[in-house]
């Protein structure tokens, strides 16, 4: 059984599942449990972040400026779960492909879980993350953070087209303070949103 | 003399002095902007034995400044120069994760170190591969740094607190492969504390004989108000290095958070005597993450052999390596613990084979690979590019062979199976076999391979041709344990042409194991000859209070025993073949519709059954009444189902044709794919999938090779759509006549039209449906 927060967690494998809104849900709790269990034993979770009193030159633009607006400070981080569980997924892809696709949603939701726990114990009042290829921003500023953070001596490496290895993998900033919030804004998917379409946001509790 | 009686001590961190004196940027550019204060900050670690480069982060994939490499390299050697002490040129990562779990392949990591090696050859006392975590590419980087130059090459890898690095290797793991490379040192730094490095450092003593080099951070850091500081005192981190240093390991330095100070403190340590250390040789090979030790008996898979194996000869002939990994994983999940692996199909290029297939059973499996051939080019391709320590079969008493092959097994590191045999055949005594073995093992040692790293295979000839030759064996198998190797068989070979194969294949192996057989070669999938195995561990008292044997057959009965893995299969029932599918009942509906073509026609059964049972999924998953998870799951009954009709069907299957799918260049994100394929081959078509980070030409190889009735590319990122257009124009430049269809989270109809694709589908069934409808066309 895993120990991570069960409900928030669900909500979002769920989410990643395509279960929206309210319809019927055919996967039982159980088998969600199985998984997750085993996303645990086989992550090897790790965060590393930096705080600067301002941005570092990078977030000098949008949408960063907007975000970071009224903050007093900034958070650079990279997390990730770690390479045992893209063989997993891999492996799972040959011998039992609907468990790969569960066992991947499982994932992604858990790293987003641990590190939303992990960053309750920072000491600052932190705005919800921003990850590079958020709301219009450029994939690219990935390279800064992993310039600031060496995150390759912990096991993250980045790919030529900017995607992370670990794939359960992210990199960040967050505002220290302020007022930013969570937004549909410029997000690439907008405009073919299913949860728009329902009148949802993907990031909302009730999903 | 870079080793001597007494401790030798590396520098310590440079990134920290750097800080120190507010130098930011790229450091290595420091070399040239700030080359007095680099120097400096080299002369300030006067007590190093050994003094390292500020190069960490140069090599061709990661550097990113305007200088050039050769140009930064020799400032670099220049400012090291100044302080008289031995220079190690520092290497370090390239940032970069190979193929196939990355992007970048072996020759591109080994050619950018190979640069490195070429511009400083002849100008530094060595090198210094550090904070490797992937230790494929340190094989890359120690290949190239020994290929290109004649200065010792030392190599250290870092390690999370679970004592192993990124990729999953443990230290017993990287001191077999870099022992066996020829490294001159190996060792451990960064990422953690001296306290936390003393049972890693404590395995690597265990797992080599090589002088041994820890290079601790100054303790975990302590994170401050959101930074980093390191707490440990210089004394501390002296306590820790004089432990090291009783412990056996030669030379210690520091990595992160270290500054001249702690070297100083430890300087002491130079006029410590390193103990003498006896460790114990073992015949150890490895694939990436697991090491097997031949100490008791371990199986090696024999099913990646093409002889005797019509369907595993036509897909190394149709370049199917997927089925291979297929074999592979059922090998592995029955218990095998080496895989052999022969792609011998006559026709075919067996070099390019043997290669492709090592990445591909690796890239699924973590098992070690006994590389089965009888070309030596096809051995040394493979060993160069295998991941970990290879099992070479074979060699034998013929001086030809052993000339063309000890080589590579010296320089890859690798453990060699040599056969009683030579160029008369096989001898008849065991005497005989004795003699050959006795050669194999003595020019072994005369190309430095030591008799640890040669195991010998006494040969089974088959009873119903040369009976009285079986008991020969095994008694040329005790008489070789006398040269201190491990012996391997291939045991089946004893029963062909006699009936009840099972039976006397059982109690050959019995006989072997009693007289000292530590490998058999043999199917893992049959549970009566692994049974064989297990049993021999609980009566010659190998298996302690039979406690693995009591786990495996506590429940045994004599029926097949299939475990059942929570899926979601479990406790679902249906009583038609259609329900099978709809509710992705795999394994029933395979027996249903194996039940169903007794009495019906196969194509009675597709068209009246399994298509409409589709169109159904189909139907709720757009109604949003099934999603993703049972999509995929109704899929594969119907791929089973699918299975078992093309096997009543006359050649050439149902017909629909093959669709050739592939991540683009630049992607690695391939679920998406991998859900199309399931769903198309659920429907009756044949797939050949490329797998991720496919370049446009291997796809156009396909498109040729194959003359696919569609080709699907899927990219999930925005910087690989790009990717996407090459492929496509490449396709559309050969006579490709077949539609491209594109998916993937960041495309749209508009996008797909404007890349040059004939069709966008979001999803796999959208997929099917507009295939069909184009083929209709």
């Amino acid at each position: 059984m895993c120990s991570a927060n069960s409900s928030v967690l669900k909500n979002r494998i769920y989410v990643y599942l395509g279960y929206y809104a309210d319809r019927r849900r055919d996967i039982s709790d159980e088998l969600i449990d199985d998984v997750l269990g085993e996303v645990e034993k086989l992550s090897r979770f790790v965060y590393r972040y930096e705080y600067f009193d301002s941005p570092p030159d990078f977030l000098s633009k949008e949408p960063y400026t907007s975000y970071f607006r009224d903050s007093r400070g900034v958070i650079v981080s990279a997390t990730t779960l770690g390479l045992d569980i893209d063989r997993r997924i891999k492996l799972l892809s040959k011998t039992d492909p609907a468990r790969s696709v569960v066992f991947d949603a499982c994932a992604s939701a858990y790293l987003e879980e641990r590190a939303d726990r992990f960053e309750v114990s920072i000491p600052y009042p932190l705005a919800p993350r921003f990850c590079p290829g958020y709301g219009g921003s450029d994939v690219s500023d990935i390279r800064h953070i992993f310039d600031i953070l060496k995150p390759e001596k912990f096991g993250m490496t980045l790919g030529e087209n900017f995607y992370m290895i670990p794939s359960k993998s992210m990199a960040g900033v967050l505002a220290v303070g302020g007022t930013a919030k969570r937004q549909c804004g410029n997000c690439a998917l907008k405009s073919d949103c299913r949860y728009l379409k329902e009148g949802e946001k993907c990031f909302s509790e009730k999903t | 003399m870079l080793f001597g009686k007494n401790v030798k001590l590396f520098d310590g961190g440079f990134g920290t002095e750097l800080e120190r004196l507010g130098l930011g940027g790229i450091p290595e550019d420091l070399n040239i902007t700030h080359a007095d204060e680099i120097r400096a900050i080299h002369l300030s670690y006067a007590s190093a034995d050994f003094i390292t480069t500020n190069t960490f982060g140069l090599n061709r994939i990661k550097y990113r400044g305007k200088y050039g490499i050769d140009k930064l390299a020799n400032a670099a050697i220049e400012n090291a120069r100044v302080t008289g002490a031995a220079v190690f040129f520092d290497v370090g990562p390239t940032g970069m994760m190979l193929a196939p779990t990355g992007t970048l392949s072996f020759d591109e990591a080994y050619e950018a170190y190979a640069e490195i090696a070429k511009t400083t050859r002849g100008k530094v006392d060595g090198y210094i591969a550090e904070t490797f975590s992937d230790i494929y590419e340190l094989k890359a980087c120690v290949l190239a740094l020994k290929e290109n130059s004649d200065a010792p090459v030392f190599a250290t890898m870092t390690f999370g607190a679970d004592a192993r690095t990124l990729t999953g290797s443990t230290p017993e793991i990287a001191a077999a492969v870099l022992e066996g490379l020829g490294t001159d040192a190996l060792g451990v730094n960064c990422s953690l504390g001296p306290k936390e490095l003393l049972p890693i450092v404590e395995r690597l003593l265990a797992s080599t004989s090589l002088p041994v080099i820890v290079q601790p951070n100054r303790g975990i850091p302590v994170l401050e108000n959101g930074r980093s500081h390191y707490t440990l005192s210089a004394d501390e981190f002296a306590l820790y290095a004089e432990k090291f240093a009783d412990m056996g390991a030669e030379i210690i330095g520091g990595c992160c958070g270290t500054t001249p100070e702690f070297i100083d403190r430890i300087a002491f340590l130079k006029k410590r005597a390193v103990p003498k250390r006896e460790v114990e040789k073992k015949t150890v090979v490895t694939s990436c993450t697991k090491a097997v030790t031949i100490d008791g008996v371990k199986i090696c898979g024999e099913r990646l052999n093409p002889t005797g194996k019509p369907k595993l000869k036509q897909a190394l002939k149709d370049g199917d390596y997927d089925y291979l990994a297929d074999e592979a994983i059922a090998q592995a999940e029955a218990g095998a613990d080496i895989l052999d692996l022969n792609v011998g199909v006559p026709g075919i290029d067996e070099t390019r084979a043997m290669l492709d297939c090592v990445e591909k059973v690796q890239e699924y499996v973590e098992l070690p690979i006994q590389i089965d051939s009888s070309n030596p080019a096809a051995i040394e391709r493979a060993a160069r590019y295998y991941n970990g320590i290879p099992l070479i079969n074979s060699v034998n008493g013929d001086d030809a062979v052993l000339e063309a092959v000890l080589p590579t097994v010296k320089k890859y590191g690798a453990v060699v199976l040599g056969l009683c045999m030579d160029s008369r055949g096989v001898p008849k005594t065991a005497e005989e076999r004795f003699a050959i073995a006795e050669k194999i093992v003595r020019r072994a040692e005369e190309f430095g391979i030591p008799r640890y790293k040669v195991m010998i295979d006494t040969l089974v000839l088959t009873a119903s041709a040369e009976q009285s030759l079986v008991k020969e064996t095994v008694r040329a198998l005790e008489k070789v344990k006398a040269l201190g190797v491990k012996t391997a068989l291939g045991v089946s070979n004893v029963s062909f042409g006699l009936p009840a194969r099972g039976l006397l294949n059982k109690t050959f192996l019995a006989m072997a194991l009693e007289r000292g057989l530590d490998m058999p070669i043999l199917n893992p999938l049959d549970g009566e000859m692994t049974g064989v195995v297990k049993a021999f561990g609980v009566l010659s008292g190998a298996d302690k209070s039979s406690e693995e044997f009591i786990k495996l057959y506590r429940d045994y009965s004599p029926a097949t025993q299939v475990r059942t893995a929570r899926t979601l299969e479990t406790e679902k029932t249906a009583t038609s073949l259609y329900e099978c599918i709809i509710k992705g009942l795999k394994t029933k509906a395979r027996e249903l519709c194996e039940y169903e073509l007794l009495s019906r026609p196969p194509m009675e059964i597709v068209d009246g059954v399994l298509l409409p049972a589709l169109d159904e999924v189909g139907r709720l998953y757009e109604a949003g009444r099934l999603f993703l998870p049972q999509l995929v799951s109704a899929a594969e009954a119907a791929k089973e189902s699918f299975s078992a009709v093309s096997e009543k069907l006359p050649k050439g299957g149902s017909g629909k044709g093959k669709v050739v799918l592939a991540t683009v260049k630049g992607d690695v994100h391939d679920i998406g794919k991998n859900i199309v394929k399931v769903v198309l081959e659920s429907y009756g078509y044949d797939t050949v999938d490329l797998g991720k980070d496919t370049p446009p030409e291997k796809v156009v190889e396909a498109a040729k090779r194959h003359r696919p009735v569609a080709v699907g590319l899927s990219a999930l990122m925005t910087t690989t759509v790009k990717g996407m257009e090459e492929t496509i124009r490449a396709l559309k430049e050969t006579d490709c006549l077949c539609p491209v269809f594109v998916g993937g989270a960041v495309l749209n109809k508009e996008t797909a039209k404007a890349i040059g694709a004939d069709y966008y589908t979001k999803d796999a069934l959208e997929f099917v449906k507009v295939l069909e409808k184009a083929k209709r066309k």
